[in-house]
């Protein structure tokens, strides 16, 4: 009897396979599942980690593709994992808010300071008879000109914040702060420290 | 020049006066316009009484 054991237990494996393969129902049901998974987890990682929201969907399609072609193996390959991979995105998105709030926090206190020093400045300077030896004229009407659109970028950094949307805020906000940066540098002011690098 | 932060993001503009300096000159360097003077003597006005009387050592702020 022991001998025909094994022979057996191969055989059973080899027809549980073959069920698999051609059985729909366990790569169905690993579709809903994952399915499940990323609509549960994308509401809020879709704002902080659109790629990786994209990745699972995109992986989600070619398991939906594959049952289409009802290819049940490729369709229970693609879609066991994604699950998991859900979960694991919304650590990852409630990583990335948190460190958006923080680069929020520190740049809607500091930019504002760094805009009204620049303007100070610059209302300085249009009364001047001469300006500095290290400024031209060119330049200084450069910065002139774009300090209404630095401000204007300021109103949207803050309304995209106030609408939820931290992604676009911080990003509006890194772009106001490189061009506050130039501007004092232009106008030979010192940088802050937490708006260098 | 000098800096007097408390917080990395201070943007206050510091100039400390050394040997020599009026108030007139440090105008004449951050502005191009000595005439200018004024609006460093009323910025600092917490710790200037006169603009003629500055001291070596002392941080002002140029607005």
């Amino acid at each position: 009897m022991k001998k025909y054991l094994k022979p057996m237990v191969l055989m059973i494996l080899v027809l549980f396979v073959a069920a698999c393969a051609s059985n729909p129902k366990p790569a169905e049901e690993a579709i809903k599942a994952a399915e499940a998974a990323i609509n549960a987890a994308k509401g809020e990682a879709i704002k902080y980690i659109p790629d990786q929201v994209k990745a699972l969907e995109d992986g989600l399609q070619a398991a939906k593709d594959a049952f289409a072609k009802k290819d049940y193996k490729a369709a229970l390959s693609a879609a066991k994992d994604l699950p998991g991979k859900a979960k694991d995105l919304a650590a990852a998105a409630a990583t990335k808010k948190e460190e958006l709030t923080k680069d929020w926090k520190e740049m809607s206190g500091g930019l504002p300071k760094m805009v009204e020093a620049i303007k100070s400045r610059v209302d300085i300077l249009s009364k001047s008879k001469k300006l500095p030896a290290n400024l031209d004229k060119a330049k200084f009407d450069e910065v002139k000109a774009g300090l209404p659109g630095v401000t204007q970028m300021w109103d949207d950094a803050k309304k995209a914040f106030s609408s939820g949307n931290l992604a676009d805020a911080v990003s509006k906000a890194k772009t106001i702060k490189d061009k506050a940066v130039e501007m004092m540098t232009t106008l030979g002011m010192q940088v802050p420290a937490g708006a260098k690098g | 020049m000098a800096e007097e932060k408390t917080d990395a993001w201070d943007a206050t503009q510091w100039h400390e006066v050394k040997k020599g300096d009026t108030l007139w000159k440090i105008a004449e360097t951050y502005y191009g316009d000595g005439s200018l003077y004024t609006k460093i003597f009323e910025a600092n006005r917490d710790k200037l009484k006169d603009p003629n009387m500055i001291k070596v050592g002392q941080k002002l702020r140029i607005p």
